[in-house]
């Protein structure tokens, strides 16, 4: 007799074969990609107007910020307005990884129910959408870096490691966050609290300098501080990143990737029969 | 909507395809309406339960050999789909084993992937690969799935502007395509109008072959009784009876008017 391709028993909390489940996934890449493309369409960015919004939205935003800051403390140099932009645009990576993420495997329900797929592809597209939003983004930075004049200098291919580590975080987050969202549905209505103490608590309003030693020792517990601070160091002042905010933002990002593709992992043949 | 899983196995006709042992299956869903955190706080240590759990499933035996075509039938709420979602892998069962020995396509619902901003040609794309096709199998074939779907221009148009029938002709159409050693189809037939629905139940009809297995899930009792030799009938969750098509089908007909005087017998 012929041996079962496939066998399907009770749900047992554990890790799945995962040869054969990265081997899946990396076969459906194109579909995360069609997929992500098609919600980025859904909301309209599909348009000229809607590709221009992407880089108005995020304009707008430092803009009034900017405002706030000029307002709170008076200061208006150059340095400070290509800090706010430039941490705001990584910031918005992850939440908007975040976001996209919490609802993922939620409001993927008709899909999850009727077809059988690594379901870790749900929030790697919201990933991939907060990436397509932060391209423009990026080249908006670049030419206010030019406009303000910023300092250039070799050190700045620090970006392309730090940059790394933020998507690794926001893809992290994003797993994570849509499998805790699965058990507790409230959490994606308490999502933006956190988004917004995140934002505060991080050096984007401020700079990490400014910051007094105790509360900066506080922060070890925020993932994002010395991300950002790594951030602006490298491409606003052109400076290398202290080896201590690098390691502290890739240990970060590792935990909670770790942690969440486990947790995602283990739990999401269970999803199906919890929606 | 379809999904392939890339296996390739061999198999000779009058082999199992699928086996299904003992099978139960429990849905878990909370009292309140959705789990929240907040629940699960105030239930706190006062170990009240915050979920309800639904039997879908009890005690289901059944094996599916290649060259059947197996009909489910019952009535709403019986368990049908749910079975179908085990067999391909969707949830996983409660108690009990099921194998399968083949590559599974399930068209479980039509149109799942598809989404209403996008033009139909894109959907077509999207679906497909939904449903685990290369986009070079989708290349290949998309000149079929056009004719097939006989829209005609509208494939250009998006996909929010179709009629229901244009939409579920155009998802039916994708699913149409692939050739998978295992098919199972839940109540996808009945869509369209009489002509599609002919159509695509006459594409159903080649589909059949001595080493493929088809699991047709429908209400359509003549279609059933038409196309397969085989039949199960569910009813709450438990295996009622299984055999001859023309046998079965009569012994559920005799069930529901026993229940119901009022006939709903007749097919779409
Ligand atoms: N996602 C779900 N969560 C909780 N309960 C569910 C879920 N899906 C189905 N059920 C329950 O499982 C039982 C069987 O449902 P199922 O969808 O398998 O029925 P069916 O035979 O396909 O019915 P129909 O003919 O209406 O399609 C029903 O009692 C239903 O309430
Ligand atoms: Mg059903």
């Amino acid at each position: 007799m012929d041996k079962p391709v496939v066998v399907y028993e009770p749900f047992r909390a554990g890790l799945p074969p995962m040869r054969d489940y990265l081997r899946t996934l990396w076969g459906r890449r194109t579909f995360i990609a069609e997929f992500s493309r098609s919600e980025l369409r859904e909301k309209n960015y599909g348009t000229v107007f809607g590709q221009l919004w992407l880089v108005l939205n995020p304009l707008l935003l430092s803009g009034v910020y900017f405002l706030l800051i000029y307002v709170i403390k008076g200061s208006n140099d150059a340095n400070r307005f290509g800090h706010l932009t430039a941490t705001l645009f990584l910031f918005y990576l992850i939440a908007n990884s975040l976001t996209g993420g919490v609802k993922a495997i939620t409001s993927g329900q008709r899909l999850i129910l009727n077809t059988s797929f690594p379901r870790v592809m749900l929030p790697i597209s919201a990933t991939v959408i907060a990436l397509f939003k932060f391209v423009p983004t990026l080249i908006v930075f670049a030419a206010i870096h030019l406009l303000i004049g910023l300092p250039y200098s070799w050190q700045m291919f620090w970006a392309i490691p730090i940059f790394l580590i933020a998507l690794l975080m926001g893809l992290g987050m994003s797993i994570l966050i849509s499998c805790i969202n699965v058990y507790f549905r409230d959490v994606s209505s308490m999502l933006p609290y956190l988004t917004r103490s995140l934002l505060y608590l991080s050096p984007i309003l401020y700079e990490a300098s400014s910051v007094s030693d105790e509360i900066k020792s506080l922060e070890i517990i925020n993932p994002l501080f010395y991300l950002l601070d790594s951030w602006s160091r490298v491409v606003v002042y052109a400076q290398a990143p202290t080896t201590f905010g690098l390691l502290h933002s890739l240990i970060w990002a590792l935990t909670i990737f770790i942690v969440g593709t486990y947790f995602f992992l283990s739990r999401e043949r269970d999803f199906a029969v919890r929606l | 909507m379809i999904s392939l899983s890339d296996y390739n196995h061999p198999h000779s006709p009058h082999s199992l395809a699928v086996s299904v042992k003992d099978l139960g299956l429990t849905y878990t869903t909370s009292i309140d309406k959705k789990p929240t955190l907040k629940a699960r706080l105030r239930t706190l240590g006062r170990g009240k339960k915050h979920t309800r759990v639904v039997n879908a499933l009890s005690d289901v035996n059944i094996d599916v050999h290649y060259g059947a075509v197996l009909g489910v039938i019952g009535s709403n709420g019986a368990g049908k789909s749910s079975l179908m979602r085990v067999i391909s892998g969707i949830v996983p069962p409660t108690k009990g084993r099921v194998e399968v020995y083949g590559s599974v396509s399930t068209l479980l619902a039509l149109g799942v992937g598809f989404n209403p901003a996008m033009t139909g040609r894109d959907n077509v794309y999207l679906g497909g690969l939904a449903a685990g096709m290369s986009r070079e199998d989708i290349d290949q074939n998309f000149d079929a799935i056009a004719d097939f779907s006989e829209l005609g221009e509208a494939i250009d148009a998006p996909m929010r502007t179709y009629s229901s029938g244009m939409y579920a002709r155009l998802a039916f159409s994708v699913a149409a395509v692939v050739e998978p050693d295992i098919l199972i189809i839940d109540e996808a037939l009945s869509t369209g109008d009489a002509k599609f629905k002919e159509k695509s139940l006459n594409r159903i009809k080649e589909l059949r072959s001595s080493d493929r297995a088809l699991i047709l899930v429908s209400h359509a009792l003549a279609t059933i009784e038409d196309v397969c030799n085989e039949v199960v009938w569910l009813n709450k969750g438990t295996l009622m009876a299984r055999g001859n098509p023309s046998e079965v089908i009569a012994q559920y007909r005799t069930f529901v008017n026993a229940r119901k005087s009022a006939s709903s017998d007749e097919d779409v």
